[in-house]
């Protein structure tokens, strides 16, 4: 193990967070309130720090391998959010360390859930913070650190696969910095345009860049506690649909779509089946929705729409509350909880493509039986599918199925009710944001006890990093040299 | 520079890691997914799963804004027809492994250009080579002719009975005005040497000299040439096939192989061999054979590790001249401890080869030295290179490498440090591979 290189990796992405931080310090600048302070301080911490670990590492060898490359990627999750609260706590936005954890974790792992009870009460540069915290969290903090610093060289390759596993690797380019380089600058035009169309749909400015950052992450904090639902217009709302839409897609496709190659778009397979649960799921929200409810087609539409995108996306935001449906249909959106967006995409959860060939592979059982001598591959996109794959990927939804499982078991003990025990489960480990019952889009996690906000925060960590990246770590073969 | 590589073989994923490591965009074409995850796991490329005669495929590798292809896959037809696809689809420039010299001969040459094949490379030949050049020169481990002899260079072990052990290099010099030490092998290491440092017992030397004083070299070295005329050839590869056809019939050669067919072939090919059927690892036929009665011992089985010890063995019975077979990468450095003698190994020798189209200065020879990673370029000085505007101590010509000697006109002459090279001069420069980029500057 390069215990000097995982330092330093950790020492140099310590002073892109300090540099980030310097964003949210000259919004606070701007706005002249009682934050600045506090962005001067972690900032300057965190470049010190990263600077002088960096300096005394300089003489660490530069190789980064698999092993190295797993705990790399886990422990900058872990050290982004325990200095990115820093500026909760220095501010007194949110003085408990337990609670700004909580929050920043939920950022940067793109989740969104809050244990704020009063957004609306807390300065620009904070909220600033928070919305940033997701935008970099989403498209990766390696991802992004491999595109603008030229320092990793080789062991970038080893970083990238540890924080962007998928279950099948796609590369724009043969550089993994290229790739890198347009898989942000995808990110970038994406978030640039959505800022403007809401801004000219009606938002502030300010709060059209922090949702623009939070949709394409696919984050959901909002900077208004009612979060989307604060803006009545349906132009905001549907621009917002259209975005976490794009945000749930595979960015390869983007960037293919962005070049011109439509076809290569609708030939994708994934990208049919997203938008066949979309449009499915929408629907039978919608028809339940006219049925149970007297709200005009329009707005019954809208809500069945944003909600299923919102949730299929993994992004969190609400309209409206979705606990107030008849059961059934919340039940439908829960099971949207586990769906997550395309792989390659900024969302979290199962991800399409492993839903699709867990799907296909389950029903080609059916027929290996009917014929056992028969040879029947999984395919996808016209290609069958290496057995490992599926071999993967059924191990994933195990591994899924079972935490999320257990997790709900041990979260009832610091969480009776059982429904909200199970809400907060899932929604921690897919990203998403708002749970089911005590913790549904109209409350906030700030009652969960401070044992089970470590929980949920390590669950985040885990849904982010697609568990293997991080569980692979626990196993006893990981350590043995 | 953007380069498409079909074929992720031994070749193929050696240039591959190789061309990645020098900053180079590189696209591996193969059609089995296990073999490019093998390389894609530690190598920062894009693999395309696909075949390398498909249209379809190689558009996929994103050709028609490449610099360069190189096909080397296993198949011969396969690597030319590639070639050929990928030049219509609009590749800069293509590479075609083939295991046929008809295609060598210059008279074919502009058909196959016209076919789109710019460039052929043919590993076993190339192999095959260097064993004639080695079992030839039978003082030194590596013998690298430029513009046919008119420099040389020989990498010489230095043993204690050598005249020159534990002086230094400035020293050398002095008193030798024709002969210059680039660098030197000590510990698996390769040290470009600084005029101070001593030469020691068990450096590998490499020394640049003209053939007229190729003779003072041995002297300083102790070394006697010596006539080579048996050689016992362990193994019938197509690489012991390839060298029996270039040694001609002036040698007693004898060949061991195990497999009854290829025993067969072999024969029936090559009169001037004397084929045994038996296994290379049998004592008792090798020394039933003759073994330490042999001059030369030649391994290339398709076993490093047999050839290691085949080689060994016959060095420890006396036999004065070993080359192994070496493809295990990994054994490189192990066998050059051993004391076996020569190396050689088919993926660097195709690689460097076709590494000099990778750079963007004229080159005209490129060989990499065994046991090392170090590489010897011949360049042409162009006009207007940095290179030819100052003598040579004037020009701040990087430490990882060295010039060795320039070939003007018809002669052959060591650098030293006020030489001017003039425009139209090869330039033979030894350097570390760190020292590569650093080069280019100065040729352009």
């Amino acid at each position: 193990m390069n215990v000097k290189i995982i330092v330093r990796v950790l020492g140099l992405l310590l002073v892109v967070e300090g540099v980030a931080m310097l964003l949210a310090f000259g919004i606070s600048l701007i706005y002249k309130e009682y934050d600045q302070a506090a962005f001067l301080i972690s900032s300057g911490l965190n470049i010190a720090l990263g600077a002088g670990i960096t300096y005394l590492t300089r003489n660490a060898k530069r190789e980064i391998g698999r092993r190295e490359g797993y705990i790399i990627v886990t422990l900058v999750w872990v050290v982004f959010s325990l200095f990115g609260s820093l500026p909760y706590v220095i501010s007194g936005a949110i003085p408990n360390f337990t609670n700004a954890f909580f929050e920043t974790i939920s950022g940067f792992t793109t989740t969104g859930s809050s244990i704020l009870n009063d957004i609306e009460a807390l300065p620009h540069g904070i909220l600033f913070w928070r919305s940033i915290t997701q935008w970099l969290g989403g498209m990766g903090i390696i991802v992004l650190s491999l595109a603008i610093l030229p320092v990793f060289g080789i062991g970038g390759m080893q970083l990238f696969m540890a924080e962007v596993p998928g279950p099948t690797p796609d590369r724009l380019s043969p550089r993994i910095r290229q790739t890198a380089k347009a898989l942000w600058g995808i990110y970038l035009i994406f978030t640039i345009a959505e800022t403007i169309l809401l801004w000219i749909a009606g938002m502030e400015l300010f709060d059209a860049v922090c949702h623009s950052f939070t949709t394409m992450a696919t984050g959901g904090f909002s900077t208004k506690q009612a979060s989307i639902a604060y803006w009545s217009s349906p132009a905001i709302q549907y621009i917002i649909v259209v975005f976490m839409f794009l945000a749930g897609t595979n960015f390869t496709l983007s960037y293919m779509a962005l070049r011109g190659n439509f076809k290569r778009v609708f030939k994708d397979e994934e990208f049919k089946y997203y938008a066949l649960f979309v449009l499915g799921f929408s629907l039978v929200i919608f028809t339940g929705l006219l049925i149970s409810t007297h709200t005009g087609a329009e707005l019954a539409f809208r809500d069945s729409l944003f909600q299923v995108v919102s949730v299929i996306t993994t992004t969190g935001y609400v309209t409206v509350d979705y606990l107030k449906w008849t059961p059934v249909l919340t039940i439908f959106l829960f099971g949207l909880f586990f769906f997550g967006g395309s792989a390659g995409s900024t969302g979290g959860g199962l991800k399409i493509m492993r839903i699709v060939l867990l799907l296909k592979n389950s029903y080609y059982e059916l027929r290996r039986m009917v014929h056992p001598n028969a040879v029947i591959p999984v395919k996808f996109n016209n290609h069958s599918v290496d057995s490992k794959i599926i071999t993967n990927v059924l191990a994933f939804f195990m591994f899924y199925m079972v935490i999320f499982g257990a997790s709900t078991i041990v979260f009832s003990f610091m969480e009776p009710d059982f429904e909200s025990a199970m809400g907060a489960v899932a929604t921690s480990l897919g990203n998403i944001g708002p749970g089911l019952g005590n913790v549904g889009p109209a409350e906030t996690f700030f009652h969960i006890t401070p044992a089970g906000k470590w929980f949920l925060s390590f669950l985040m960590l885990l849904g982010r990093l697609e568990l293997f990246t991080v569980l692979v770590i626990f196993t006893p073969s990981f350590w043995k040299e | 520079m953007k380069v498409v590589i079909a074929g992720a073989g031994e070749v193929g994923t050696h240039l591959a890691r190789m061309l990645s490591n020098e900053e180079h965009d590189i696209v591996l074409l193969d059609d089995s997914p296990e073999k490019l995850s093998r390389v894609s796991g530690d190598v920062d490329l894009m693999t395309v799963v696909g075949s390398a005669h498909s249209f379809q495929d190689l558009k996929q590798t994103g050709l028609a804004k490449s610099d360069l292809f190189i096909a080397v896959t296993p198949f011969e037809e396969r690597n030319v027809l590639a070639c050929s696809m990928a030049s219509y689809l609009g590749v800069g420039r293509t590479i075609a492994r083939i295991n046929n010299s008809e295609y060598l001969q210059p008279r074919y040459r502009a058909k196959l250009n016209n076919l789109g094949i710019h460039e052929l490379i043919y590993p076993e030949s190339l192999a095959a080579k260097e064993i004639v050049a080695s079992v030839k020169q039978t003082v030194t481990r590596q013998h690298i002719e430029f513009s046919q002899g008119k420099l040389l260079l020989l990498g010489i072990k230095v043993r204690e009975n050598a005249p020159i052990l534990n002086r230094t290099f400035e020293e050398l010099a002095q008193e030798n005005e024709h002969i210059l030490a680039v660098a030197i092998n000590r510990d698996s290491k390769t040290i470009i040497p600084k005029g101070a440092d001593f030469i020691l017992n068990g450096d590998i030397v490499f020394f640049v000299t003209t053939r007229m004083e190729q003779q003072r070299v041995f002297e300083l070295t102790a070394k006697e040439p010596f006539e080579v005329k048996n050689i016992m050839f362990l193994g019938g590869s197509r690489i012991a096939q390839k060298a029996l056809e270039k040694l001609g019939d002036q040698y007693n050669i004898k060949v061991i192989e195990e497999n009854i067919e290829k025993c067969e072939q072999v024969a029936g090919k090559y009169g001037n061999a004397l084929v045994i059927n038996g296994d290379c690892r049998n004592l008792q036929l090798l020394k039933d054979e003759g073994l330490e009665k042999m001059d030369a011992v030649v391994a290339t089985t398709g076993n490093s590790e047999t050839n290691i010890l085949g080689c060994h063995l016959a060095k420890t019975l006396g036999v004065r001249r070993t080359v192994a077979e070496v493809e295990n990468l990994a054994f490189m450095s192990l066998a050059e401890n051993m004391n076996i003698g020569s190396i050689i190994n088919k993926k660097l020798i195709a690689a460097s080869y076709i590494y000099r189209f990778t750079l963007n200065a004229a080159i005209s020879k490129v060989k990499c030295l065994t046991a090392s990673d170090a590489e010897v370029f011949e360049f042409i000085a162009k006009a207007n290179a940095k290179i030819t505007q100052r003598p040579i101590k004037e020009l701040g010509f990087p430490d990882e490498a060295k010039i060795g000697g320039i070939i003007r006109g018809e002669d052959g002459y060591i650098a030293h440090g006020d030489t001017h090279i003039q425009e139209g001069d090869k330039v033979v420069v030894f350097t570390l591979p760190s020292g590569i980029k650093k080069l280019e500057k100065f040729f352009k």
